[in-house]
């Protein structure tokens, strides 16, 4: 196709809408004029009418230009959405934390009080938190399925919808 | 120091710090995903021979088809277009979520199994200072989180995002012109075979024309109004994330919190006008 870009096109369409508008403001005139018959008439019409469509055809390819530009910016929006949702299932792993800074803060108390058995029992509870929050580090590769058994999955479930 | 001091302290400490208020990106994000003007604009676009095709014949008529078939086949792509830009304000709009980073849930079921140890010197009412200590500290956690997370997606969104409503303004413009072409054609058809129905057996045929028309003439510029609608639509939701965009390191302060709420309420009062063009 000799004209290459979106704007050639439009620009191009746009000429032709031109001379239709042209042909169409001559045609009235004629009419009222009485130089032309009905028939003659009609049929100048609907070459005006052709022009148009042709110049619609052109304002589909500049269209489908449009779209086929957009292909690269349609997919960062895209993988840019996932990876928001990654970062929500991320922020689904703190729920672990907040077990730990209550510990923490019991350990604190107890150490205050400087008796050995609060203050064992307290860091076991630490202890057994920061394990957990290693552990539950593991499956953030993994599908979006994974946490469908977690507490906040349904974060999970209002982005997949 | 004891406990319930330390957990005052602390609390008091921890409010002091600011969380995020993401209100206002919330509701520009809320509202750009429901802008659907360009959806409905597409779909007169794909249906433009339908309207036409009684005023045409001969070659123009054989060309409206062949129009009618590639316009049905651009209609998907065209509208993936806007369900990429609507997918990315939903999400922004969830990231910026009051309940999405929130995890008041846990903490709630936190504090019921916190008991007091009077060992330790925590009573009743420490308990309740630790369960409130717990949660400011983690909504701050939360609250960085959820900032940094909106950072990144409109700092990585705002290319693409501006280049497809850039190229969505494109397409408005092409539908535009096409249904430019489509109303000259369908009154243009009326004015051109009124100008011979000038005669007294024509009466009849003339009144019908003339009330048929008028209603073409409505339609076509309540038509008008919705492509300017969307057009300006589309400018405010682009704006508006530049602005986002722009102050995306200073997202509480005053002056950007207004400005992305008055885009909000812009895009919102947009889509309502194109409501009562429906009506």
């Amino acid at each position: 196709m000799a004209l290459k870009n979106q704007k050639q096109v439009e620009a191009f369409a746009d000429n032709i809408t031109a001379c239709a508008d042209d042909i169409h403001g001559r045609l009235i005139e004629a009419i009222k004029d009485k130089k032309i018959d009905q028939m003659t008439a009609q049929q100048i019409f609907q070459n005006e009418a052709s022009l148009r469509q042709h110049a619609n055809t052109l304002y589909i390819d500049a269209a489908n230009f449009v779209v086929d530009g957009l292909g690269e910016s349609h997919t960062s929006l895209i993988d840019l959405i996932g990876s928001a949702r990654e970062s929500i299932r991320t922020m689904e792993k703190l729920a672990g934390t907040i077990g730990l800074i209550a510990n923490l803060i019991l350990l604190a108390a107890a150490a205050c009080t400087a008796k050995p058995g609060p203050i064992l029992s307290a860091m076991k509870a630490v202890q057994s938190d920061i394990l957990a929050l290693n552990n539950s580090r593991e499956p953030l590769s993994d599908g979006i399925d994974d946490l469908a058994g977690d507490s906040s999955a349904h974060h999970t479930a209002i982005i997949r919808t | 120091m004891n406990a319930g001091k330390i957990a005052s302290v602390i609390l008091l400490t921890l409010s002091l710090l600011g969380c995020a208020n993401l209100d206002e990106v919330r509701e520009y994000a809320t509202e750009s995903a429901k802008f659907s003007a360009y959806t409905e604009l597409t779909t007169r676009f794909r249906d433009t021979y339908e309207r036409e095709q009684p005023y045409l014949s001969g070659e123009a008529a054989q060309q409206a088809q062949e129009n009618d078939r590639r316009r049905k086949a651009a209609y998907n792509d065209l509208l993936k277009i806007h369900r990429g830009v609507a997918l990315y304000m939903q999400t922004l709009a969830i990231l910026a979520g009051e309940d999405t980073f929130s995890l008041s849930g846990e903490i709630d079921s936190l504090a019921g199994g916190i008991k007091a140890y009077p060992d330790l010197g925590i009573d009743a009412k420490h308990v309740d200072a630790l369960a409130g200590i717990t949660k400011t500290v983690t909504k701050w956690i939360s609250a960085s989180r959820q900032q940094n997370a909106v950072r990144n997606m409109v700092r990585e969104g705002h290319e693409p995002l501006q280049t497809t409503l850039d190229g969505m303004n494109s397409l408005i413009r092409y539908y535009r012109k096409t249904n430019e072409n489509e109303h000259k054609t369908v009154l243009g058809f009326f004015e051109v075979e009124m100008l011979f129905l000038d005669t007294p057996e024509n009466k009849l045929l003339e009144a019908l024309a003339r009330a048929h028309l008028q209603n073409k003439v409505r339609e076509y510029s309540q038509a008008q109004q919705k492509y300017d609608n969307a057009e300006q639509g589309i400018m405010r939701i682009a704006e508006g994330h530049r602005k986002l965009f722009e102050g995306i390191d200073k997202l509480s302060s005053a002056e950007i919190r207004s400005a992305i709420s008055k885009f909000a309420k812009d895009i919102k009062s947009v889509r309502q006008n194109l409501q009562y063009v429906h009506e």
